[in-house]
């Protein structure tokens, strides 16, 4: 045991593990949304590659693309330029390392845990705006300015409904979140029950933060900075190969980290009735945070776009209002209850 | 690299915004195509965009143009047929109807009952493939691609019963002077096989019509229901009637707007006159009334087909016509009401075997010239729904 | 079939007076102050001298408030393309139709004008109709003729850097030129004559 005693080498591990498994998500991700549009739309999706169900469509495509020149217009800004797809996926391995998949198991416990996830994640806004203003094209600037203001209206009431959660919580630290919907919250006859908080009185709170995530993360109904009938790929006009690779992995990371999150925060994280946290934990929380993945592919798939100013409106009419009643009914229970 | 960039001239903008303290948006000029995802083609919109709002646009066409007025002058008139369904390639077989019965009047030919009837018949099933079309790419444009499987699906039902009859799904050229050419699998060298429709045509058609139906229905509640699609489409790109008329806007475009103009009522072209149909006119003249014409005009297609394949009259296809096809002197004009609107022909004969001259009036050219007005001011996202809801083909707008 | 209009010739007025009611396009002729018009083939014509050229749509525009479009035909006996006119010469002449129609009962007109061709300037009639704005671009391309008055001349289809209005009998289709077209074949009537036997219907019913 002692070389697990060095901290370099935990560390090491750790790293390694956290990258492979969010790779490996990521990818699943991927396939998963081939699959399911597919579906949505009558037709069978990948078919071919890898023999059952195409299910080796995701690794052809990545390879496609690590084949794929990696082009710098003459006009970008090109440190920038190269640098944006790694900053994009840098915030968001930043973000994965702190959620707990059970309670041993958690790379970092910060005590002010989702407070560092929110600060960490809002870094791919810059790497969104410096893919946008260092591609040297309009459309992407158009994007990148999109994306700006977008993730600025939206960080409000995603940390606003956080806001509920640690008032009921009492901590900010994610294992504690969790813990704090383990416990029970009322008793019939001697057996305590507990629920997570999306049933104990934060539903408001986790329809906002899903919303809010949403335009996080850039998917329908708010990809705006993308737009592709708009802006041919808004900040992703310019990329290829690699580049462009690593911004999708980005997404389809931020998708699973967002996810895993809202499920920490709202849906129990670790915890599921009747099953031992300690060995089903990391399955059940990753169970939570792909269903969450799912309803994001679905409302890909079924809805239009919003209007930019729609969404600004959405934002601020309505997300921040509702944000903060919920706050304020959240912290009157708390002491009243 | 020695003209300034934009770049520069934005570092310029910036610098001297800090100085004058008031921040202003500098004016951009952006290049809308013609390579672009979502312009129908190779249509290029020179747009001056101020942050999202467009102040000016000026649309700039020609990348497509294939010079047909020109080359229907070499051409015979049988040979110019297979180049107008070309015109407008979602909708080819409704552009060759006005110009072989302009062809026909000049000629003093009449073609059979038959004949007539499986034109209009096939011509409102392209109009069906079209607005499917429209109804499919619409919504993408609004960013939901899943809408376009659903009517794409039901539009290929149509396009195989159409190729089961022509042999072609978007360039028929089916049309003959005097009549239609005798159905897919017949002709001349297999006169013993049907040359006639076949017969699971009509049975083929009625189940086409309830599942175009059908995904009418879902596509009611699936496109228009949804609330963002109403968000985005609802009083966005208000087209007043008096403007449309006067910018000379035609077909479901204008019928959107309030004007029940039909040329299947006016113009005497096809039996339409023994066909019980309505003409569907809107209110508002806005991007969800263009897209709720189309939709109700799939329906009343479908009503008029199904009528027709219940009176469809015997008969030869063919009249009789001379074997070289000459053209005595003289021009006329003759119109038909295009899915995508007014489509016409004004031929000038020499009396030869080549027309003259072929004047191509098409629905998209005349449509899009309200373009500039409908655009301005718009916001980026709404330029590209108002664009969509337009229903226009490139080739329909170079010729 | 009637008689055909004969483009080379000045359009006789048709008499209208075996008709009790006046043709269509003798009332539209009257409108616009013309005696000149033709109802062949049921394509209500009239002409308009030139310099009436505006008057005459702006007298019809409360009736046909809808532009369907405007172009011109060459007139010419010495053609680089297709077939000349048959029988005899032409007065070599270009004529610009410009069809208007309303919203309604399906009514309409073709107004034509003939310009010398050594001197193809028009007014606009973009003052008049908006919807004119394209199609005298259009015409102007194709065929060079000069909408004196009109907003925004500048070319509409073709490059900046283009040279001459292709759709002139004089210009050339070049790409013919260089390669004949394969599709031009000369069809000899068969010994047989009529009735041609792939032509002719014969529906099964």
């Amino acid at each position: 045991m002692s070389l697990l005693d060095n901290v370099w080498v935990v560390l090491a591990l750790k790293l390694g593990i956290a990258v492979v498994v969010v790779f490996a998500v990521a990818l699943v991700i991927m396939f998963a949304e081939l699959k399911v549009s597919a579906h949505m739309q009558h037709r069978v999706g990948p078919y071919f590659a890898g023999g059952r169900w195409g299910w080796a469509q995701v690794f052809a495509e990545a390879l496609k693309f690590l084949q794929k020149e990696d082009l710098t217009p003459r006009d970008a800004d090109r440190p920038v330029f190269r640098l944006a797809p790694m900053v994009s996926l840098l915030a968001t391995f930043a973000v994965i390392v702190i959620i707990p998949l059970s309670p041993k198991l958690v790379a970092v416990d910060l005590d002010l845990g989702i407070f560092y996830a929110l600060a960490a994640g809002s870094v791919s806004t810059i790497a969104i705006l410096m893919a946008g203003w260092s591609s040297g094209s309009k459309y992407s600037l158009i994007g990148g300015l999109r994306a700006g203001a977008q993730l600025i209206a939206y960080e409000l009431p995603l940390v606003l409904a956080v806001v509920g959660v640690v008032i009921q919580a009492g901590t900010m630290s994610m294992v504690g979140i969790t813990e704090a919907q383990a416990q029970p919250l009322f008793h019939l006859g001697s057996v305590g029950i507990s629920l997570p908080y999306v049933l104990a009185g934060q539903i408001v709170g986790f329809v906002i933060f899903m919303i809010a995530v949403l335009a996080e993360l850039v998917r329908i109904p708010f990809d705006m900075p993308i737009a592709e009938q708009e802006l041919v790929m808004g900040y992703l006009t310019e990329y290829s190969g690699i580049r462009f690779t690593m911004f999708l992995l980005g997404e389809y990371a931020g998708m699973l980290a967002m996810s895993a999150i809202a499920a920490v925060l709202f849906l129990g994280g670790y915890h599921f009735w009747g099953l031992n946290a300690d060995w089903f934990g990391p399955f059940v929380l990753l169970g939570k945070a792909l269903l969450l993945v799912f309803v994001m592919i679905w409302f890909r798939w079924t809805w239009p776009r919003l209007r930019e100013d729609q969404l600004q409106s959405l934002a601020w009419r309505w997300l921040v209002p509702l944000g903060l009643a919920n706050i304020a009914v959240t912290a009157v229970l708390k002491v009243v209850l | 690299m020695t003209a300034p960039t934009d770049r520069d001239l934005l570092a310029v903008h910036r610098s001297e915004a800090a100085v004058s303290v008031e921040l202003v948006t500098p004016e951009m000029t952006l290049n809308i195509g013609p390579q672009h995802p979502s312009t129908h083609g190779v249509l290029r919109l020179v747009a001056t965009i101020a942050g999202e709002r467009l102040e000016k646009v000026q649309p700039v066409m020609g990348y497509m143009h294939r010079g047909y007025e020109k080359l229907a002058e070499v051409r015979t008139y049988a040979q110019i047929n297979a180049l107008v369904n070309r015109i407008d390639w979602v909708s080819g077989f409704a552009n060759e109807v006005p110009f072989i019965l302009a062809a026909e009047r000049l000629m003093g030919v009449e073609a059979p009952e038959r004949a007539q009837y499986i034109r209009l018949i096939l011509t409102e099933m392209y109009r069906i493939s079209n607005h499917l079309i429209f109804l499919c790419s619409f919504p993408a444009e609004l960013g939901a691609p899943t809408p376009l499987m659903y009517a794409l699906r039901e539009r290929e039902r149509v396009l195989d019963l159409v190729e089961g009859v022509t042999g072609g799904r978007f360039h028929p050229n089916f049309n003959r002077i005097g009549g239609v050419k005798p159905a897919a699998g017949g002709g001349s060298t297999q006169r013993t096989r049907s040359q006639d429709l076949s017969q699971g045509f009509i049975d083929g058609t009625r189940r086409a019509m309830a599942a175009v139906r059908a995904v009418c229905d879902d596509l009611e509640g699936l496109v228009l229901g949804n609330e963002i699609v109403q968000q985005r489409t609802v009083g966005i790109g208000v087209l007043p009637a008096e403007t449309a008329i006067e910018y000379a806007v035609s077909g479901p475009n204008l019928r959107a707007s309030g004007v029940p103009f039909d040329l299947r009522r006016v113009e005497d072209y096809l039996p339409y006159d023994r066909f019980d149909f309505d003409v569907v006119t809107m209110p508002n003249g806005d991007n969800y009334d263009r897209c709720r014409v189309r939709l109700e005009e799939i329906r009343q297609s479908a009503r008029i087909i199904e009528q027709a394949l219940g009176s469809l009259p015997g008969g030869p296809l063919q009249a009789k016509v001379p074997r070289v096809i000459k053209v005595p002197r003289g021009e006329c004009y003759v119109r038909a009401e295009n899915p995508k609107g007014e489509m016409g022909y004004h031929i000038v004969s020499g009396g030869g075997r080549r027309p003259y001259r072929v004047k191509i009036r098409s629905a998209s050219f005349c449509n899009l010239a309200v373009l500039p007005w409908l655009l301005e001011g718009a916001l980026i996202p709404d330029v590209i729904a108002i664009l969509g809801s337009l229903d226009f083909v490139l080739g329909d707008v170079d010729r | 079939m009637s008689e055909p209009e004969a483009p080379g010739a000045a359009p006789a007025p048709e008499a209208p007076a075996p008709e009790a009611p006046p043709s269509a396009a003798a009332r539209w002729a009257a409108l616009a102050g013309s005696s000149e018009f033709s109802d062949a083939f049921r394509t209500a014509k009239v002409r308009v001298p030139r310099e009436r050229w505006v008057e005459a749509h702006r007298a019809l525009k409360p009736h046909l408030p809808f532009f369907g479009w405007l172009s011109a035909v060459d007139w010419s006996n010495e053609v680089a393309v297709g077939d000349p006119v048959e029988g005899g010469p032409v007065e070599e002449r270009y004529e610009v139709l410009s069809r208007l129609s309303d919203v309604t009962a399906g009514e309409a007109v073709i107004l034509s004008t003939d310009l010398p061709p050594d001197d193809l300037r028009l007014p606009s009639l973009t003052a008049v109709y908006t919807a004119a704005d394209w199609h005298e671009r259009e015409a102007a391309d194709m065929f060079g003729i000069v909408f004196a008055g009109h907003p925004n001349p500048v070319r509409i289809y073709l490059t900046d850097e283009f040279v001459g209005h292709p759709l002139r009998k004089s210009y050339p289709l070049l790409a013919r030129e260089v390669k004949p077209w394969p599709g031009a074949v000369e069809v000899t009537p068969l010994p047989a004559a009529e009735p041609a036997p792939g032509e002719s219907g014969e529906g099964s019913g």
